[in-house]
């Protein structure tokens, strides 16, 4: 009855992905001062995975 | 084309529902913006309305049936009237306005087919339902929600907090303004469609529009203005529970809800497994509450909204039962059924000036530090 499958897939999915994006901001947090080009690459990658969730809202882009 | 009033009472009550969607579901996207002070509440609260209003045109491909698959409508299965509709709506937007008049996230998915199984078994009797896709898409999924949302801002906050430690929150709130962003396009494209496929269906049904079309234009649009000016309204009651009111959000933390939601969110509308946005933004604010300070969870605030997703589902079916009972008299029925159901809204309305919460008090709680009255005070939130 519960697609279990479907379940797991989207806990594990929804785990690396918040994760992902959490860590790599974090990250540019940590370095804003010091490292600023890393900083900013790891803001730059965060970005992108906004440009994915947007991609994955709006239907005329997927379908 | 010509409408018979029950038909233009339905289109008028979805309007008002899409509009109790748009301000119950604000605090989902821009209650942590709000909180840690990354927007300007009316920033956030009209960031929020564009997003849904783009979001409302942007997909407009309406369910086929009216309830998912709840009840067992359309071909070989039992006949939803417009009168059925009428009372399911009824039930739901009054449960809606109450949840939001006790300042709780409740999902208003759940209010909406609620309402519409009462008004089924009330009007063709309980073999109406499907109970199990009752059981694996509604009473379940309530269930895991909040926990697999709550799991994973546990883990983002206390990773947050690792990499960056706990100085720096500033930039938190700039990455906030995104994320929140993300909900709250993502509930334009939703939940709007809801409303769009209940008026499409119950023209369709009284046979002023053909079989098998796609909403008409000046659905869309009204849809997509009713749910724009629902969320431009803001629900500020339930902004202030989910932003203050279960634990006070920190920007790391608010990033980190924010995360989990979008993620969540996105994962189970394309993974194909349904959970309910309300459910999932709730359970991020307690994971991430969680992962900053075991002891910064209120989990009486918690448990009353806990309460509220278990009952939401039977209440607003009461209520349409009994709606649909009172429509099964005619025409008069259902002008009486009209009438209760604005009067109830006014009074919930009047009730709520009593002690307004506005983009002005919002990020205020009162905080009652002693059983007398008197003693009690309005803590600064920030």
């Amino acid at each position: 009855m519960i697609d279990w499958a479907a379940f797991f897939v989207v806990a594990a999915a929804s785990l690396l992905g918040a994760c992902a994006v959490v860590v790599l901001f974090a990250l540019g947090v940590r370095n804003a001062a010091r490292r600023p080009w890393l900083a900013r690459t790891c803001w730059v990658l965060c970005g992108a995975a906004v440009l994915f969730g947007i991609y994955l809202i709006v239907p005329a882009l997927h379908a | 084309m010509e409408l018979s009033l029950v038909v233009v009472l339905v289109i008028g009550l979805a309007l008002f529902f899409d509009f109790t969607n748009g301000f119950h579901d604000t605090a989902n996207a821009m209650a942590t913006p709000i909180a840690t002070g990354a927007l300007k509440p009316k920033l956030a609260v009209a960031l929020a309305a564009v997003l849904n209003l783009v979001g409302a045109f942007l997909s407009t491909e309406v369910a086929k049936t009216i309830s998912g698959g709840l009840i067992r409508e359309g071909d070989g299965g039992v006949l939803i009237t417009p009168e059925m509709i009428f009372a399911g709506l009824i039930g739901a937007i009054v449960w809606n306005m109450i949840t939001w008049l006790l300042g709780l996230p409740s999902s208003s998915s759940h209010a909406l087919f609620g309402g519409l199984i009462g008004a089924a078994v009330v009007g063709v009797g309980f073999h109406a339902i499907d109970a199990g896709v009752l059981l694996s898409k509604i009473v379940l999924p309530a269930f895991f929600a909040p926990v697999i949302a709550g799991v994973i801002a546990f883990i983002a906050t206390k990773l947050a907090y690792r990499v960056a430690g706990r100085g720096s929150l500033e930039g938190y709130k700039r990455g906030q303004i995104f994320t929140s962003s993300l909900v709250a396009l993502a509930h334009g494209t939703n939940d709007a469609q809801k409303t769009m496929g209940v008026i499409t269906l119950t023209l369709i049904a009284t046979g002023a529009q053909a079989a098998g079309t796609g909403p008409e234009f000046w659905v869309i649009a009204t849809c997509a203005l009713a749910i724009a000016l629902g969320t431009y309204t803001g629900g500020w009651r339930i902004i202030r529970t989910l932003g203050t009111g279960i634990t006070q959000v920190t920007p790391p933390q608010g990033f980190a809800a924010e995360a989990s939601t979008t993620a969540t969110i996105l994962a189970s509308s394309h993974l194909g497994f349904a959970l309910s946005t309300t459910q999932v933004a709730s359970g991020s604010v307690i994971g991430s509450g969680l992962g900053r300070d075991r002891k910064a969870v209120r989990w009486r605030v918690a448990g009353r909204i806990a309460m509220a997703w278990l009952i939401t589902l039977p209440a607003s079916a009461c209520v349409a039962g009994l709606a649909e009972l009172v429509a099964r008299m005619g025409t008069i029925g259902i002008v009486l059924d009209a009438l209760a159901g604005v009067g109830l809204i006014l009074t919930m309305y009047l009730i709520s000036r009593r002690n307004a919460v506005g983009h002005e008090n919002v990020n205020l709680r009162p905080v009652p530090v002693s059983p007398v009255p008197e003693a009690n005070i309005v803590e600064e939130a920030r």
